[in-house]
């Protein structure tokens, strides 16, 4: 489930899609295309934007889904933060992100923390993250 | 002009493990929770604040991200917690990022300017205090 979505976001950013740019752009079988966005609908990676007519409707990335993506980390949290092309801009580095804006970045984590937490409830819809291994990384010797 | 240094607050060392370790005494709180934790002094941590999983618990913290870091035994990803700080012996309060870890640990970063005394003959831990003016 996550590949195509990741897929989707490499493909479409944030922009609006139909199952028939799945197929067209990414080479899925329709079928494939439609079971996707169902079940991404369903556990809220896309959201439903609009209908056009009465059977093409348009998905969009839901941007909630950065902040559980990013709490849980690991693999597909390193595959998100590629597909939103933040690797080329901001490698080794630290962001912010609101959805999938780029809200403030550092190479200095607590210089970035400072500003986007200057208390402990600022901003609870922001996450921070390393991209790539971060240039100036913490280390712990224990 | 000699300068001399007083001993300030100290701290004990845990002998929870051999040989015993240094430790401050520091008070973490988050929105309307607050613990006393006393962090491992770790000098190999570059950062400020490491919180062990139990004051994570304890103080029901929601993680505000993840970074990287780099550990004996490799890199690791672990979450951060934004918390704020107080130690009044160390006229410290502030609200800093702290990385999520097997325990608790205070880093460089809160060590930094600032002279210790490491005192492993008594055990102990301390922030020492100028006691004359000192030209150096």
């Amino acid at each position: 489930m996550m590949r195509p979505f990741v897929e989707a976001i490499r493909t479409f950013r944030w922009e609006p899609f139909r199952s028939a740019d799945l197929v067209e752009r990414l080479g899925y079988a329709s079928g494939y295309a439609r079971n996707f966005l169902s079940q991404a609908t369903r556990q809220g990676l896309l959201i439903v934007e609009s209908k056009r007519g009465k059977k093409e409707k348009t998905f969009r990335a839901n941007p909630g889904v950065v902040r559980d993506i990013v709490l849980r980390g690991g693999k597909e949290k390193t595959e998100l933060l590629e597909a939103l092309g933040l690797h080329s801009k901001f490698l080794g580095q630290y962001v912010a992100l609101r959805g999938f804006s780029v809200v403030d970045h550092d190479a200095d984590l607590y210089r970035l923390a400072e500003r986007i937490f200057p208390d402990t409830e600022a901003q609870d819809d922001v996450v921070i993250t390393s991209v790539g291994t971060p240039k100036k990384i913490l280390t712990v010797e224990i | 002009m000699a300068s001399q240094i007083g001993v300030g607050k100290c701290w004990a060392f845990k002998d929870d493990e051999q040989p015993p370790y240094p430790t401050i005494e520091l008070i973490v709180s988050s929105a309307d929770r607050k613990a006393t934790i006393s962090p491992k002094v770790d000098t190999g941590f570059n950062g400020s604040l490491a919180i062990g999983k139990e004051a994570v618990r304890k103080m029901r913290l929601t993680a505000r991200g993840t970074v990287l870091i780099r550990a004996a035994t490799g890199h690791s990803e672990v979450p951060v917690y934004a918390v704020k700080i107080y130690q009044p012996d160390l006229a410290l309060s502030f609200t800093t990022l702290a990385i999520g870890t097997e325990r608790s640990l205070a880093g460089r970063r809160l060590l930094e300017n600032r002279t210790w005394l490491l005192d492993c003959k008594r055990r102990r831990f301390c922030i020492t205090t100028p006691t004359s003016a000192t030209n150096d």
